[in-house]
């Protein structure tokens, strides 16, 4: 482990390369799995009655609904 | 949520003749080309087979299509295998252009039509929102693109001034 930053800026771009390189199925089951998150994300970060200003997501249908 | 079932619908509907041609644009599509990147929807960009006797286009039948499949409208979007799905009209000479153009790849044996990494970086300019840039950063920076095709593009579709302004911002070490 270093705190160099130029090894960490290289460190993240590999691991971009590694993840763009990955074949296409792998990456669009990515997207399925990191759209699940997003959205349990965005139901639990603030109370529906809150004053936040926030961006409503499209409308989704999970397995349970 | 499985977007590879929403490809498996899209190709099914083109075979049964509800849309002409389609393919996948938006953050989606760049996935073909870069690392995923979160996203909450599904841009698919597509042209129609006119009805004979009609120069008029309607998305109707697409949504009479995929509801009786058990697809659900919401909004401007109709949700399929729990993705919300937008379609868009290819409304520009860039859009017809990038539709045309289109490449098919294969997901796991099913075929998928997407638009190529120059016309994803293309469309990106011409919308020109913030992500629109970050995700042309990500093309450039991934050395994505093939330098005299996207140049290509930008020519033809009055795009350069827009290129050179991108460049001065992002991509110029001057102040």
């Amino acid at each position: 482990m270093s705190f160099d930053l130029q090894k960490m800026l290289e460190s993240k771009r590999a691991l971009r390369r590694n993840l763009a390189a990955r074949p296409v199925a792998e990456k669009l089951r990515m997207l399925d799995a990191l759209r699940e998150r997003e959205l349990a994300i965005r139901r639990n970060a603030a109370p529906p009655d809150s004053n936040y200003l926030r961006e409503e997501p499209p409308p989704c249908r999970t397995k349970s609904q | 949520m499985d977007i590879k079932e929403v490809i498996a619908t899209i190709n099914q509907m083109q075979a049964d003749g509800i849309v002409e041609r389609y393919a996948i644009g938006g953050a989606v599509g760049a996935t073909f080309y870069l690392e995923p990147v979160a996203t909450l929807d599904v841009d698919i960009f597509v042209a129609f087979k006119p009805e004979s006797g009609s120069l008029i286009v309607r998305p109707q039948p697409l949504f009479d299509y995929l509801k009786a499949r058990g697809a659900a409208m919401q909004g401007g979007y109709i949700v399929v295998a729990g993705w919300p799905v937008q379609f868009l009209p290819s409304g520009s000479p860039l859009l017809v252009e990038a539709l045309r153009e289109s490449v098919s790849k294969d997901v796991d044996g099913t075929p998928a039509q997407v638009f190529t990494a120059e016309h994803l970086a293309a469309i990106a300019l011409q919308t020109g929102r913030a992500k629109d840039k970050a995700r042309l950063l990500q093309f450039i920076e991934a050395d994505a693109l093939d330098p005299g095709r996207f140049q290509g593009i930008l020519a033809r579709h009055g795009l350069t001034a827009a290129w050179r302004k991108f460049e001065r911002q992002f991509l110029s070490d001057a102040p």
